[in-house]
């Protein structure tokens, strides 16, 4: 994804009760990886998978009540663009951090436990990768530890 | 009948208009108006922002459809809906694992120019595949060969 590109927004305003449709909202959010710029203002960067995503969002904002706008914008300020990509991507390389471990830590288990455990990481990080819009270096770092761990073959790790 | 959706279809468009074409009007018409204000009084929207037949309680627009439509109780296309769900939101509700290459797929096809139209007819033949081996999977309760 180019760093210099456009970026959607969707600013939104939901009423606080019920907080039902607030969470769900949020949860979406969270799964697509957007920048929380301020209190109900996000953005995610523009393509037309992403915009799509926001305006059905925005959908489900108008049907519980609420108002939401989207918008096209780009930042003015190359320090500001550069702290909300920094922490964008910070917060997806936790993600891929925690994958790691987790398959590191696998290598031990017996290899139907092991075998469900890949399955699972593979589609945890497809997930991840779906909100990962600047190619944060610990990806490669996360696949690597899933698929030597698909390579095990033996049981436990020799002593 | 006239129907207006966003250009540059994708796969829940695409699955409506085959739904619409082969289950409720083959005469359909389909048009693709970059503004969504431009759609004319005559024509009726689908998978836009604020269409009724669009996304809805947490369910893509060909679901909305199949509901809309009165063809919810056909369990290919129910099984359909899952995977076009899967493919549009990747919210893990159904267990669709065909959804992943048809995402690739139809978003393959509108990179490889050609105009909506022409996406449609080769998506229409994708989704009458998809139906019948579908279908036939159901009758018989194992993926046919």
């Amino acid at each position: 994804m180019s760093q210099d590109g456009d970026w959607v927004l969707l600013a939104y305003r939901l009423p606080r009760v019920p907080s039902t449709p607030r969470s769900s909202v949020w949860r979406k959010l969270k799964r697509l990886g957007v920048a929380q710029l301020g209190d109900g203002l996000v953005a995610l960067p523009a393509d037309a998978r992403t915009r799509e995503q926001l305006e059905w969002v925005a959908e489900e904002v108008s049907d519980h009540g609420g108002e939401a706008t989207l918008w096209l914008g780009r930042p003015l300020d190359t320090a500001a663009r550069s702290a909300v990509i920094d922490r964008m991507t910070a917060a997806v390389a936790v993600e891929y951090d925690a994958v790691t471990a987790e398959a590191a830590a696998a290598h031990t288990v017996e290899p139907a436990a092991r075998r469900r455990t890949v399955a699972r990481l593979r589609r945890e990080l497809h997930r991840i990768h779906g909100r990962d819009f600047f190619g944060c270096p610990q990806r490669e770092a996360a696949r690597s530890a899933v698929e030597t761990l698909a390579a095990t073959n033996t049981v436990g790790v020799p002593k | 009948m006239k129907w207006a959706t966003r250009p540059g279809v994708h796969v829940d468009r695409a699955a409506c208009a085959w739904l619409i074409r082969r289950f409720v009007d083959p005469d359909a018409e389909f048009i693709f108006p970059a503004d969504p204000g431009a759609i004319p009084a005559d024509a009726t929207p689908f998978d836009m922002r604020g269409a009724a037949l669009g996304h809805h309680q947490d369910r893509c627009s060909f679901e909305t459809a199949l509901t809309s439509f009165e063809l919810a109780d056909d369990p290919a296309l129910e099984e359909i809906g899952h995977i076009i769900h899967e493919a549009d939101l990747a919210d893990e509700r159904y267990d669709a694992p065909a959804a992943a290459g048809l995402d690739i797929l139809i978003r393959g096809l509108t990179m490889t120019g050609g105009s909506d139209h022409d996406t449609l007819v080769i998506t229409d033949r994708l989704f009458d595949g998809l139906y019948e081996h579908t279908r036939r999977q159901l009758i018989i309760g194992r993926p046919p060969a």
